[in-house]
């Protein structure tokens, strides 16, 4: 049955990234009301199929590369929804909604055959919420700081004579760019220092020399760096996305690190 | 006796502003002329349009009555001659007097198309009638038909969305840079006409101080009085800065005005780094309304600074017209199909008085037939007797039910 929901919400995400275009581009209210209210009954559905699916498997985190990409999915259709609420724009959604329907896709059709090797414990599920909701947050910043830079571009270009694509104003996409850098830091800290608390007693000192582990940490660093960068200098456009997109390919690095890490990754089942 | 719907009317189209002018009724003579003309013979309910493009005179009328009765009024009331005011009336009846007034108040026979200020007009003009007693019961409905109409094309297109003034245009790219306005500062360099337009439209959407430099110093303290009058109550943080401080001061603003008459240029590329620096990056929007320009352009390709000239304004303005021409085509669509609707509504009102009368017919028959069978029925029960009333009543529908669909409907009648 959750695999039933989880397709329905794929679905339902797939109509949001096609309402989202003409919402966000050319300003027609009437998309938006597709748009969002898909995008809410599809995280709807997709919250109950994770949550089944957690449920039958009789465990409360996600155990395989399937699960925790469809929790990521999940978060960046909250994250789209709340900078909806709060900035009443769906700009960001033509960038987002496509990414969580393709993240979804794939955990929807294809089962998974990977399991995670610490799956045992609901403080390395928080571990795995709180740094996915720390590279959500980055994610968004990342869209955002780029949707800057398109409106900078945009506007720098007088471009009356471009077709009327509506973006939102270049205080709003600093704002949202900023506040969930600052969102995600406390999430991503934690994280790390719960998955590293948990480590440190099963794995023991072994833990804190392996690469998955050294990059993990060096990612935070980048990730401390770049706010306090944004906030001191008040560094936007340009050179705000070189940042952003640097820290977002470490983040990527120590994702693909599971590959090469001794002690944290997914194993066949 | 029927009635019959008349608009007459001058517009910006129709006649030169030496004409308008001499029919313009002042605010405070619209109840008076509004009255004068419901007294006009043939005249069952009236509205009067005033603006600075048109004056346009809306009446229901007896049917016999011809539009020269109207010229009559508008030659005493105003005492202009018919014959310098017959060359420029347009005259619409009935659907076209429809038309006319959904066109009116959606801003499509605007001089500016979308223009917004034309559907409040209206509305005070119909405040005014109604008060007077010369719109009731035909008008009242029309004219709350009209401001529906205005609202639809309003929501359904974007006839209205862009700005099509320089100052208007200059608040518009404002918003996209800053979103609101609220607690902006404005730096105003120079003077001029337009330049002051601007900064007040900006204050008035929500900047919260003003600085003003000029190279005379009295005169800096006379545009910041002036604009700070002309804001009303909205209270203005007004400041002088003497134009040999005006470097120190202009990072301290979000919106730069300037309309200098300097034959060089004041504000260079260097100056827009240095700004920047200053304001750890947060953008600058510099209008340039000075001819020559006041900014170096190249200030453009410093990042965080915004800069429009006049030429910019003015061409954003142009397109955003011819935007507004696009979506006018689909607002006329809507109001076509409003009039075929408020036709349709009519008709079927029309038919009212018919159907109740053969309703009515009917129903005596019914009676009549029944009382002859009076002493004959009498011997039934109550139930029996309740039984045949409610049979013949059925009857009576069945057979009047195709005669009363046609009358409904519109088109069958016609």
């Amino acid at each position: 049955m959750s695999l039933l929901w989880l397709r329905v919400a794929v679905l339902l995400y797939g109509i949001a990234s096609l309402a989202v275009l003409p919402a966000a581009l050319y300003d027609r209210p009437r998309w938006r009301h597709v748009a969002v209210p898909a995008t809410v009954a599809a995280f709807l559905f997709h919250f109950v199929s994770f949550a089944e699916t957690l449920n039958a498997a009789h465990h409360a985190l996600p155990v395989d590369t399937h699960e925790t990409q469809s929790l990521l999915a999940l978060l960046l259709a909250l994250a789209f929804l709340l900078v909806y609420w709060r900035y009443k724009t769906v700009s960001l959604g033509v960038f987002l909604l496509p990414v969580v329907a393709l993240l979804t896709l794939v955990p929807a059709f294809r089962p998974s055959h990977e399991t995670l090797a610490l799956a045992h414990s609901n403080w390395i599920f928080l571990h795995v919420v709180l740094l996915l909701a720390g590279y959500v947050c980055l994610i968004l910043s990342l869209l955002a700081s780029l949707l800057y830079l398109v409106q900078e571009r945009r506007l720098k270009a007088k471009s009356h004579l471009l077709p009327r694509v509506k973006l939102p104003p270049l205080d709003t996409i600093d704002q949202i760019a900023l506040r969930t850098l600052l969102f995600g830091l406390p999430c991503m800290t934690a994280g790390l220092l719960i998955g590293s608390a948990v480590a440190a007693t099963t794995v023991g000192a072994a833990f804190f020399i392996d690469p998955k582990v050294l990059l993990s940490f060096l990612m935070w660093i980048a990730y401390v760096g770049m706010i306090h960068i944004r906030r001191i200098s008040g560094l936007r456009g340009r050179r705000a996305v070189y940042l952003s997109t640097f820290v977002f390919f470490v983040v990527v690095t120590v994702w693909a690190a599971n590959e090469f890490s001794a002690v944290h990754k997914f194993g066949g089942v | 006796m029927s009635q019959s719907l008349v608009l007459l009317g001058i517009n910006h189209t129709t006649a030169p502003i030496e004409v308008r002018e001499r029919l313009a009724i002042p605010a405070g003579r619209l109840a008076d002329a509004t009255r004068t003309l419901l007294h006009q013979p043939g005249i069952r309910e009236g509205l009067i349009l005033s603006t600075c493009n048109r004056v346009e005179l809306l009446t229901l009328q007896h049917e016999h009555d011809t539009p020269s009765d109207l010229l009559r009024f508008l030659d005493e009331y105003f005492a202009v001659p018919a014959a310098t005011i017959r060359p420029h009336l347009y005259e619409f009846r009935e659907r076209e007097a429809v038309r006319h007034l959904f066109r009116v108040a959606s801003s499509l026979d605007s001089m500016v198309v979308g223009e917004p200020q034309i559907l409040g007009q209206v509305k005070e003009s119909y405040t005014v009638a109604r008060e007077v007693g010369a719109v009731s019961g035909t008008l009242d409905g029309l004219l709350q038909r009209a401001f529906t109409v205005a609202k639809r094309v309003r929501t359904e297109t974007q006839v209205g969305s862009s700005s099509v003034s320089i100052a208007s245009v200059a608040v518009d790219l404002a918003r996209k840079i800053f979103g609101s306005l609220s607690g902006k500062t404005i730096l105003l360099v120079g003077a001029g006409k337009m330049s002051e337009l601007a900064a007040r439209h900006l204050i008035q959407q929500g900047a919260a101080s003003i600085l003003v430099s000029n190279r005379t110093f009295a005169r800096a303290e006379k545009i910041a009085a002036t604009i700070a009058a002309s804001i009303g109550d909205k209270p203005v943080a007004a400041e002088i800065i003497p134009f040999e401080d005006l470097y120190a001061h202009t990072h301290r603003a979000d919106i730069v005005i300037t309309s200098t008459g300097a034959p060089d240029k004041i504000f260079t590329r260097a100056h827009g780094r240095q700004f920047l620096d200053r304001r750890r990056n947060r953008p600058m929007f510099f209008i340039d309304i000075a001819v020559p320009r006041d900014v170096d352009p190249e200030m453009n390709n410093v990042e965080g600074c915004f800069v429009y000239d006049i030429d910019d304004l003015q061409q954003t303005a142009a397109a955003n017209l011819a935007d507004r021409g696009r979506e006018a085509a689909a607002a006329e669509e809507i109001v076509s199909g409003e009039v075929a609707r408020y036709q349709q509504r009519l008709l079927t009102l029309d038919a009212v008085p018919a159907i109740k009368a053969l309703q009515q017919n009917a129903e005596q028959i019914r009676q009549t037939e029944l009382a002859k069978l009076d002493s004959r029925l009498s011997t039934l029960t109550p139930e029996q007797r309740e039984a045949v009333e409610s049979l013949t009543r059925s009857l009576t529908a069945k057979l009047l039910h195709p005669q009363l669909t046609a009358l409904r409907d519109p088109n069958k009648r016609q």
